[in-house]
Parts: C-alpha cells; structure tokens; sequence
C-alpha cells in the first residue's frame, strides 16, 4: 500500500478546532480581550476540549449553559456567576484547583467584563486556538531584509542576521579553511581530518572547494555513525536493559544498525518516524523470509521498517517486573509514551502520568490514551535470515546436542568427585557430626545444627579443581576437550555465508507485532499514577489540543482500517504538524551549533525556552517539508551558510558583553568532543581506528582498576561475565558507537565525559569539566598505548628527525603546522625526556615500530605525544 | 520507573551553562596555586582568580547555623531487620509461631510475597539489652554500638510503601523512586560546596560486591556532574586512572604537565570568554594533586596498633568493614564534606537470623569504633552520623526462618552532629508491621539531615524539567533536627 494514499484516506479533521464566530456584542473589546485570555490562560486545562465537570469555557453558549455545578456565567451579574465565585473562592468551589489563585488584577477584570455581559465578539483571537505558539501550525515566514545583504548566502543568514542586526550585534568574520575543515569533519563524521584531507581543499581554489567538500563527507559512510549516534542519544539507546541484573539485549544493535543506515540513506523523516513507530502497521508483511531463496527488495524494505519499531524494545526494565505482567506492562506502556513524547513530539508527557500536566495543556486522559494507541502491541523477536538459513541451523542442531552432552558428562563427572570428597571429609570428623549433617537441614535441633556447622562450611567450600586425583584430572581434561570440541564443531555460518548469532543462534531482531484482539489489555486512567487506582476506561487517542481525537477512533472502523500505531504516526507525520518538524529541525540544528533554537530540544511546551529565533525555526520546519523531509537537505542549508562559517571568536569585546550566551550567534560556538569522538579521535591520530561499520557491539579491554571500579568483587572481575572483552585485538579500536552500551555498566570513558545515562531520551548531552576526565587523559593505560602508537607512526611516515615528529604530530591531531615557538618547546620537551628515559631501561609492551630509533627517544617521542592527546586543543573544536 | 533523567541535562540553559562555565572541578585553590607558580620552562600564567571565585565547589555558607559539617552515612543495604536491631517487640516474641492476629489480617497487610492467612509471626532470636544512662533498648547485633547509646538517637517509626529493592534504595539513596535523580550527598555538596582542596568532597566506599544499586547511589542525578560522588574502592585501586603509567615518574609527569599547561593556557589565552577551558587546567593541577592527596588517605599503614585493633583491621569478620569505617574518619579529618559507607548483604529472605550474624559480626565493631574514634577525637560533635538500610523485614516469617521485605516501619540510627543522644523516636504497631506513632517518611529523614548541616530543605532547590526540584520533592514536613538536639 503507497503511504499518500493511506494519507489521504485518514481524511483528518484538521489540526485545531474551529468555532464560529459568536455574535459579537457591543462591549469594550478591550475587557473581553483580556477576560478571555485570562481564562484561556487558567482554566481551558481543564474547561477546554476535556471539558471536566462537563463545563466548556470556549464559547459562550457553553459557558452560560455550565456543566454539572450548573451555569457558569449569568450576564451581569458576576455574584451569581460561578466562574467569578469559584476564582474569587466565596463559597466552597476554588478555581484554579492548587494553592495558587487568580491575581487581585486578574478576577477584577473577570468581574468587570461578566458586568458587562460576559461578551465573546471583540476577542480577535478564538478562545478555542492554542495559545501557545508551539501547538499552532508553523507558517513559513518571508525571509526579512537586513542591512547587509552581501552577508547573507542563503535564507537562514536572512534570519540570524536581521536579529543580530537588531540586536546591534555583528556577525563574527569567517573561520579560516583549515578551521572550517576540521569543524565540517568533527560535524559530519566525528573525526579529525587528515593533514591530506586538509591540504586538498587549501590546495583546491575553485569557488565550490567548501560545498564539494560538504557533499564528500555527506556521502561518507561514517556521516551515518556520527549523526546516527546523536539520534541514539535521543531514543535513549542501550544494549541492556538497566538495574540490578542488566538483562542484555543482544539485538538491540540491530537498531542501532538500522539508525546509522537510515542517516546514510537520507531516509526522510516522516518515513524514518512512521517506521520507528509503526514499521509493522504500514507496511505490513509476514516477513516470512522462509520458503525464499531469493527476498525481495520490498521485503527486505519491509524488514528494515520493521527494524525500526526496534526504538520501543530497548527501554529499561527491571528484572523483578518480569513477575508481574501488569506492572511489565504499565512501565512498558509508560516508557512508550514518555519516548514518543519526547523523541517525537518535543514533550514531557510523563508529567500528566499523574495528574493532569500543570503548565501544558495535556490531560492525564491524553497520557492514558497515548498509552492505549500502544496496549495492543508486544515485542517480538523476526529472524533476519531466509528460510535455507533456518533449515540450516535445524540441520545443525544436533551439534548444539552434542555439545549439551559433552556438558551433561562433565556435569556427572563432576558430582562424581564431589561424593568421593564429601565422603573423605566425613571421614574426618566425628560420629554424632557427621549423624547431625546427616538430618535434614530444617529439621536440625539446635544442638545438631551447632555440631553439623563445621562439617557443613567444610563441604561447602569443597573445590573439585582442588581434589582431583590425577586420573581424575586426565578425565576432567578429556570431558572438558570433549565440551570444547563439541562447541568448536558448530558453524559460524550458515551455508550461505551469513552468521549465526552468539553460539548458533538464528539471528533475529526484536521488534514489536500485536498482541491477539482479545487478549489486548484494557487502559485505564490511573490515579495518581497508581495501578492499583483506576479510574475511567480509555480508548486510544492523541492529546486534544493537538489534534481531533474523534478522527483517531472513528477511521478505526471499516476493512481498511488502520491500527493504532499507524494512526498516530500519520498523524505525527503530517506536513502540517505543529511539532514534528519543529522538533527535528532544531535538533539538527542543536546538533550543528552545540544549542538549539529551543535550547531544551525534548521540551516545546511551556516550561521549555522561547527560541531564540521563532521565525527561523518556522522558516526551517516548512523548508524541511518542502525538501521531502531530507535531513541531508537541512545539513546543505546549514552548513554551507554564512552564520555556520563563522568564527568562533567573538567579533568585538562589545557583542560578548551583550550576548554573552551567543544567543543570537554572532560567532560560532566552541565545542567540546563528546567521549566517542574523543575515542575515535585518539584512534584516529594513532593510526589505529578500526573502521568497520556495524555489527554487534564490541567489548575493549579496562585496566584493572577500571574494571574493579566497574564490576566490583574479584570474583565477578574473574567470571568475567560483566565485562567479557571481545578476543579479537581488531575489534577493540572499532569506533565509539560500537562500543557495548550498557545501563549499569557504562564504559568509564564514556561515563567520565558525560555520555547519557539513556534511562529515558537524552535531547542533549551535557559538558562538564571535572578531574577525573583528565585523569584518565594523563594515566589511562589506553591512552598510553595510543600514544606508543601514534609515535611508532610518526617514525614509520617521517624517519628519525625530531623536528619532523613534532611538525606531523601537530599536523595530525590538530589539523595545522606547530608554530615557531612550539616547535621550540616540543622539541626541548623531547629532548628533557630523553635525557630521562636514558636512566631507565624497562619499556614493556613497546611497539615494533617503535624499535627502529633509540629506546630513549622512542620513550620520549611516546610522551610527548600523550602530551599532545592532553591539549585542550585536541578535545575541543572551533 | 523510566523517568529517571537524561544524566546531567538541566532545562534552563542559561544557568546550565552559568555551572558548567564554572564548573572548576575541586581544584580551585589548585588554581589559585597554579597561578602564582612558575613552571619548569618559565611560563607565566595569566591571572584568572576572577574565575576561580566562580567554583561551584567553593565552601558556601548554610542557610542557618549549622550543627554538622559533614555526614558519614553507613548504609546497610539489603534492609536490615527492625525488630531484630532496634524496635523491640515483646508481643511479636510472645506471639511467636502463631498465625497473625485477626485484626492484623483484615486491615489488609501487604504481605506481597506471603499470604497474610497463612503467615506466621516469627519474633526475634536475638537479646535486647538497655545500654547507657538513657537504657535505650538494642539487640545484641548492635552491642559495641550499643556503648554509645547515650550519642544514639533512634528513629523507629521510618516508612514509605516501596517493596522492592531498586526504587527503594533509589528513595533512600535520592528522595526519589525513579532513576536519575541526584543523592543526597549531591544535594549537600550542592548547597555546602567542598571543603579540601586536594581530595572529591563526596566520597562513597563500599564492601565487596558493587551492584549497580550502590554505583547509582553517589551519582549526581540532574544536578551537575560536579557534585556526583567518587567511588572509592575498599581494596585495589581506589580510584580509576590514579598512577601514571609504570614508564613514568613523578618528576617527568610534572615536566609533561608544566608543559601541557603551557600550551593549554596559551591556547586559552585568545578564547578567555570560554571559561571551560581554564576549569580544564586546574582540574590537571588537583588531579596531580589527587595522585598524591588520594593514596594517603587511604594509606592506613601508620595508624598505631591500637586503632586497627579497634576498628578490628586484624580480624577476619571484621577486616574489610573495618578499613572502611577507619578510611571514613580519615575522610571526615581531611574535609571530605560527605561519606557513604555501604554494607551490602543485609537481604535475610532464608535464614534471617543468620544473616544478620554474619552481618552484625563484620559491621558492629567497626561502627562503634568509628563513633568512638570520632568521639574522641572532638569530631562527633560536626559530623552527623546516619546508618539505615532502604526498609525493614517482616515480623512474619518467610520460607526458612527469612523475613520478607517490609517498607512500612522501620528505624534509622543517627548519632553526632549536634544530637543529643539516648533518645527514641516514634513506634512501630506492637508486632512491628507499621509505623503508627510520630511517622517518619524518608522525606522527613532527609529533611532532618539537611537541617541539621544548616540546610533548609525547601530552599535548597534546583530548576530541572520544568520546576524547582527538592531533595524532598513535595514532602519533608516533619523535620526532627531540633527535637534531635534538644536534651
């Protein structure tokens, strides 16, 4: 089915709703005005489209007419008016519920106007329209004139400079080349230039060097990981599920796979919303890969839409909830609106979780009914490969039983010894010990449990690696080769090439499908949030200030119906939302300058900021609709603008005093490297990334006090299971965003530079300045290795020459030549180390590459280059 | 349970970026030391005092006078059983054996995991004594504790309604139930700021296992990253990325970073509106420090043999808790404004009784000494001493003689800060289910603790998501701070 056409079939009622104009009466239009926005402001919460105790305050006819308290208004007459006597609080009804009451001046001028007969006609603007300008529609802006138009290149320097302009600030002059090419790389891939890649866009001086320079890293592969991990942030991405245990999600990688390839596609929008929420729905397939030997490009689309749906299967969980469905099912619920929420919409739902949202107009009857679009859904797991890979792992699965017997003997095996050294410590204590340990733990008197106590430790603390006889340790080895054997006999592989998972598991991805109709779950409004406090039975809808709910149940009706998942996708997709492309928009731009126009991107309502340029991100949200929702689009616009080439200095002493924030961007903003750019930096400068893309996460090893911090007790650090480093030596420098993720275990670099904790969506990831982060910059035995590395290159690509290191180190992490001085000083620093090193002797670990110059200089030229790994200049870009 | 927040994310910009363009890590006076140093190649640094006035964990004045300076609390976590500690209950004892009481079963007990029909009351296999002048009554797993009787003030009428472990501990650890919300050490160091220079001001250590339930425990939730807690080690190395690495000496490191100061100020030196990146050098002077400053502190090889026998250094029950409870006085002496102390193991499902053995043996005498050792030397007085676990156990047995978990009444220990001791506060119903009598909510806890260090809880706040946060949230009413140190 083609998407426009499901589009135009929903027939949605339009964005807001609209009343006639009441007859106006003849009245200071002034007192109405203000009368209206008062209750606009205080009570349409509630007495709006809710219409709580029955009472609508949007028209006049449904003001006077009342709810169940009776009239609201009587014209006039303001003592009688119940409107006027609850926010007055005169009798036992107080209006606005809460502590806080209506200003002196405010009831006043309700007073004033119900004196004048309660007139509706001289308010220009409906009562009804959202007031507030995030839930009212974007209309594209005409690009406003400014003083200096030579400045501006296209539309979006229009809009900065015109409120620069206004502002009396002045536009920073632009960054120099070498800057902006670090900047463009740091932008879009998350990795420092090379010193070619920096000479070959000097070198280039055709007018289009810098736009021919953004298309190369648009169409890289590794544009996809570093805007695709910004997107994982805000889909708070994990590979485990948080808490306690942890439990691990060994597909969630599919996901993040799915995200990556979707930024590289320049997937639109709206298609890479309505996938994430409803792949399954709107493009329903059976995906049985199964009885095909050949899949069909469609099917393979279907399949990544439904990949996509992968977003809802990876929110925390805890263990314990497994045991009681309900619960499982009120936080999954909860974690699927709260992501929508604020993933797409740009709201914090979770609030009206509880009671009705106290400063945005979304009612707990709005959360629970988002909650019901998502009652019928469940997680599931697809197999990602062809039936003939099935049939493959069926035919295999005899080796996973010989591999369980191999288990099962050693097992016996093991018990075995465990008797004959049970027997042998009996044999070692005392008659009436051994008879008390012989009773039944339970039913141990006092007296016997005292006796058998001594015993019992013993035998507890048996260790059978401890016990073996020697023909028991021949047997212990042969029924241990045997499990190895039988493990290493099972394939890799399927018969096509494609790759089990873990051991041999067929390889899925987990995705939600539907629950079965009858079994779907009832939603109830919970007071207070509290499941065991339910209140009205609710049916799926969106929140009624943003929309016409009725819409959503009826179009439910009929053979083409759509499901609940799918209804709400289009309605978030729709050109004319008032959020969706608002929201994304200024995501991409958060993510371009460092602050978004809403500098709290997951928060457009009314306790998030103002934008900073309201007619800019309206300009842009229907400019993204119009470019069919290319992501890519937005970043051409972006970046190829005059205010993204800025510098990052400020112009004049004068703009940094009246714009200190660089609000309104009369510079570029510095930025800090995120930890994974960081990692894929010092890599990358090393000559030691891995840039591999995709697959399943990867586990570098810690130093062992990392680990200790990180898992705890010995025991755990020797199982190894929490921290379990991948063998390959290969897979250890892969790029950040392959890095294991998980909720309890976070990796300590990554922690220590402020990843996100990924519990819910993370719109924007905090800078903070803190010790530890140098700490692990100065003594971090990875960093130290890199180091080793990045001198062994500078000796494999500049010979012996001092003065040629430090000219390609400077080169090669900073992107520009050393200057005379540092040149200076870099070189005395070597030299200094040097004349150190030449006292000590011990240098494990060093490098090949290392060896073809002295150990002391290698030993210098190692530390110099850690010493260029801790500039600022390294970790923050211009 | 997923409204734990984006970790360090905070809503309104403006101050965001007001803390994190302050943000000067602990090293402010290390800055003030940086400055007026001139380093191995001659390098004169430029003046940025101005700047170091901005540290966040500059020593800040308490709202009202302060009886504590600084907390060490010692959390049990696990849930240490009431009725087996510090609420004595004679009825329980009396009734043990027998099926609960009819008006115990119809006011609808939530028992969870057992059926209040079923349910057999099971009292305490341990002695309570009345220690001190003022006879407070504890059992015998607290008996070294016990010495300090007279310091003691026990709160027995703890509660709130959470039954597992997880937001539980995420309420005693954060006042909140859900993820991301910062502990209450945060908060403190929030509204105090630090007090040493070369050292965290908020430290946590724990025995054995560290489950991600104690790694959440000292994180700093939504407020700054600054104020989050640094996890010290018992054993092995205390702190991550400590020592250089082995090809290094100290010498050459401060070579390399008199150097690395150089060109870091000279590139700070054009970009001076970007405070981050001076913060980012004085956090290289007190991480040098720190190398130095840290292995001290937890260097316990010095003390006279009188004080390990006292904490019990040398015996095996109580080695480990030991060097805990002694590194936490150390702590408290060298500034550390806050201490998190962490038992782990006190989850008595089978076996109650013998768990709380083995846990009494490694953890009473250490506690007594620290207490005592503070005591002696004049520190009790400033330091508030807080030990509780995230709730108590059931009267009611489970399975083999293990008691189930039971939020809705248990105690909480306090000792110094100012307190008056020998005191009780609060009951629990006769067989201990309950609190009935002067409610203590945890929320009140916190408020008392707070008050206590000068902090008034509805002051201390910080906009997040769209409103002012408190460690309290909407509750904290009944704060006890001055019936706590009244005589």
């Amino acid at each position: 089915m083609e998407l426009t056409t499901l589009k135009v079939s929903l027939r949605f009622c339009g964005m807001f709703l609209v009343f006639a104009a009441q007859a106006a009466a003849q009245s200071t239009v002034s007192t109405a005005r203000s009368a209206l926005a008062v209750i606009e402001k205080h009570c349409l919460i509630c007495h709006g489209a809710t219409q709580m105790s029955g009472l609508d305050l949007r028209q006049r006819e449904s003001a006077l007419k009342g709810g169940t308290r009776g009239p609201a208004l009587v014209a006039g007459k303001p003592d009688e008016s119940l409107l006027y006597k609850a926010v007055k609080g005169i009798d036992a009804l107080k209006m606005p519920p809460g502590k806080e009451s209506l200003s002196p001046a405010d009831i006043e001028i309700l007073r004033a106007w119900i004196v004048e007969g309660a007139p509706w006609g001289g308010s220009e603007r409906k009562a009804a329209e959202p007031s507030w300008w995030a839930f009212r529609k974007p209309i594209r802006p005409e690009v406003p004139r400014v003083q200096n138009p030579e400045w501006v290149l296209n539309p979006l320097d229009a809009f900065v400079l015109n409120l620069l302009e206004q502002k009396n600030l002045k536009p920073a002059p632009p960054a120099d080349k070498r800057t902006l090419v670090r900047r463009a790389y740091f932008d879009l891939l998350g990795l420092p230039p090379t010193p070619k890649d920096i000479e070959d866009v000097i070198q280039d001086t055709s007018p289009d060097a810098y736009e021919k320079l953004i298309e190369r890293l648009l169409s890289s592969p590794h544009y996809g990981e570093r805007w695709g991990r910004h997107w994982l942030d805000v889909a708070r991405y994990a590979d485990s599920g948080g808490f306690e245990t942890d439990i691990f999600y060994r597909n969630a990688w599919r996901y993040r796979d799915y995200v990556v390839k979707s930024f590289n596609d320049d997937k639109p929008y709206d298609r890479f919303l309505q996938e994430q929420i409803a792949g399954d729905e709107l493009w329903p397939d059976d995906l049985d890969l199964e009885k095909q030997y050949k899949i069909s490009r469609t099917k393979l689309e279907h399949l990544e839409a439904r990949i996509g749906t992968g977003l809802y299967t990876l929110g925390p969980e805890i263990h314990e909830s497994n045991m009681d469905a309900r619960k499982l099912l009120n936080e999954k619920l909860t974690d699927a609106v709260d992501t929508t929420g604020a993933v797409f919409l740009g709201l914090t739902l979770g609030c009206a979780r509880c009671h009705n949202h106290k400063f945005d107009p979304i009612t707990q009857r709005d959360y629970y009914r988002l909650q019901a679009v998502f009652a019928d859904s469940k997680e599931m797991e697809t197999p990602v490969v062809m039936g003939m890979s099935v049939a493959d792992y069926k035919q295999h699965y005899l080796g996973l039983i010989v591999a369980d017997e191999a288990r099962a003997a050693y097992r016996l095996f093991e018990e075995r010894v465990r008797q004959r050294v049970v027997k042998a410590k009996k044999a070692g204590f005392a008659a009436e010990a051994v008879e008390a340990y012989e009773v039944p733990e339970k039913k141990r008197t006092p007296k016997q449990q005292e006796l058998a106590e001594p015993l019992a430790k013993a035998i507890s603390e048996i260790k059978i690696d401890d016990e073996l006889s020697a023909e028991e340790a021949k047997e212990q080895r042969t029924l241990l080769d045997r499990i190895a054997r039988a493990v290493l006999a099972l394939p890799e592989k399927d018969a096509q090439g494609f790759p089990f998972d873990g051991i041999m598991d067929v390889p899925t991805a987990s995705v939600l499908g539907h629950i079965d109709a009858p079994l779907v779950p009832e939603v109830y409004v919970l007071h207070r949030g509290d499941l065991g406090q339910e209140r009205e039975k609710v049916g799926p809808g969106v929140p009624e200030v943003l929309g016409d709910s009725h819409s959503f149940v009826e179009s439910a009706a009929g053979p083409f119906a759509l499901r609940n998942r799918a209804k709400l996708a289009l309605w978030l997709s729709q050109d004319a939302h008032p959020l969706t492309a608002r929201v994304m928009v200024n995501r991409i731009w958060q993510w371009h300058f460092g602050r978004g126009i809403v500098s709290t991107p997951n928060d457009f309502g009314r306790q998030g900021q103002l934008p900073s340029h309201p007619q800019l991100l309206d300009w842009l949200a229907t400019e993204f609709v119009s470019c069919g929702w290319s992501i890519k689009a937005m970043h051409r616009l972006v970046m190829l603008s005059n205010t993204y080439r800025m510098s990052s200095q400020y112009p004049d002493p004068a703009s940094a005093r009246l714009d200190p924030e660089n609000r309104y961007l009369s510079r570029m903003n510095r930025r800090r490297l995120e930890g994974e750019a960081q990692w894929d930096s010092l890599h990358a400068i090393a000559g030691t990334l891995n840039l591999k893309i995709g697959g399943r996460p990867v586990t570098p090893p810690l130093a062992p006090d990392e680990l200790a911090a990180l898992v705890g007790s010995e025991a755990k650090v020797a199982s190894g299971r929490l921290w379990s480093v991948s063998s390959d030596p290969a897979q250890h420098n892969r790029r950040g965003i392959y890095v294991v993720s998980r909720r309890t275990f976070p990796y300590p670099m990554f922690e220590a530079f402020d990843n996100p904790e990924n519990a819910i969506s993370c719109p924007e990831r905090d800078v903070t300045t803190v010790s530890p982060q140098v700490l692990w910059f100065l003594n971090n035995r990875l960093v130290f290795q890199q180091a080793q590395h990045f001198a062994a290159r500078l000796v494999s690509e500049k010979g012996n020459q001092p003065a040629d290191w430090v000219e390609r180190a400077w080169q090669l992490a900073l992107g520009r030549p050393p200057s005379n001085q540092e040149s200076q000083e870099a070189l005395r620093l070597l030299d200094a180390f040097a004349r150190k090193a030449a006292e000590s002797r011990d240098w494990p670990d060093l490098p090949d590459g290392l060896r073809a110059i002295p150990l002391n200089q290698a030993a210098a030229l190692t530390k110099l280059c850690l010493s260029v790994f801790n500039l600022s200049e390294f970790s923050y870009v211009d | 349970m997923n409204q734990a927040r984006c970790r360090r994310h905070e809503a309104v910009h403006s101050r965001r970026e007001f803390l994190e363009k302050s943000a000067f890590g602990f090293g402010a006076l290390a800055l003030a030391h940086l400055i007026d140093k001139e380093s191995a190649f001659g390098s004169v640094f430029p003046g940025t005092r101005a700047a170091a006035a901005n540290n966040p964990l500059a020593a800040k004045p308490p709202h009202f006078t302060a009886k504590a300076r600084s907390v060490v609390l010692i959390f049990l976590q696990g849930g240490p059983s009431h009725v087996d500690t510090f609420d004595p209950k004679p009825t329980l004892n009396r009734l043990d054996g027998q099926l609960l009481p009819p008006s115990f079963q119809s006011e609808g007990l939530n028992l969870q995991n057992l059926k209040a029909s079923e349910a057999k009351l099971m009292g305490s296999r341990f002695a309570f004594k009345r220690y001190g002048k003022s006879g407070l009554e504890m059992s015998d797993l607290f008996q070294r504790v016990g010495q300090y009787a007279d310091d003691l003030a026990v709160i027995r009428s703890c509660y709130h309604d959470l039954f597992i472990h997880g937001p539980a501990l995420n309420l005693l650890y954060t006042g909140s139930n859900l993820e991301g919300h910062p502990s209450v050490g945060s908060w403190v160091l929030y509204g105090l700021g630090s007090a040493s220079d070369n050292l965290p001001a908020y430290i946590a250590i724990t025995e054995g296992n560290l489950g991600s339930r104690s790694r959440k425990s000292f994180r700093s939730g939504f407020l700054p990253a600054v104020f989050q807690g640094t996890l010290l080690r018992a054993e092995s190395s205390p702190i991550m990325n400590l020592s250089p690495p082995p090809q290094f000496d100290v010498a050459e490191q401060r070579m390399m970073l008199d150097q690395i100061n150089v060109w870091n100020w000279r590139y700070q030196e054009s970009r001076t509106d970007d405070s981050r990146l001076s913060a980012r050098i004085s956090n290289y002077e007190l991480a040098f420090r720190m190398q130095a400053a840290a292995p001290e502190l937890i260097d316990i090889s010095k003390e006279p043999p009188h004080v390990r026998q006292m904490y019990g250094l040398d015996e095996t029950p109580t080695a480990e808790f030991g060097r805990i409870c002694l590194l936490g006085r150390r702590m408290v002496e060298r500034g550390v404004r806050f201490v998190q102390l962490i038992s782990t193991d006190w989850d008595g499902h089978g076996e109650c009784d013998k768990n709380h053995l083995q846990n009494s043996r490694k953890v009473d005498k250490p506690i007594a000494a620290l207490i005592g050792d503070l005591k002696q030397r004049g520190l009790l007085e400033s330091t508030l001493i807080v030990m509780v676990g995230e709730f108590g156990r059931t009267p009611v047995m489970q399975g083999n003689l293990g008691r189930d978990h039971s939020p809705y009444g248990f105690s909480a220990c306090l000792a110094g800060g100012g307190i008056r001791g020998g005191k009780v506060i609060g009951a629990t119903d006769e067989l201990g289910f309950r609190a009935v009598e002067d409610k203590i909510h945890v929320h009140d806890l916190h408020a008392t603790m707070l008050s206590l260090l000068g902090l008034d809880h509805k002051k201390l706040t910080y906009f997040f998501q769209g409103r002012d946060r408190r460690l309290t949230d909407v509750g904290g009413e009944n704060d006890l701070a001055q019936r706590l140190i009244k005589a």
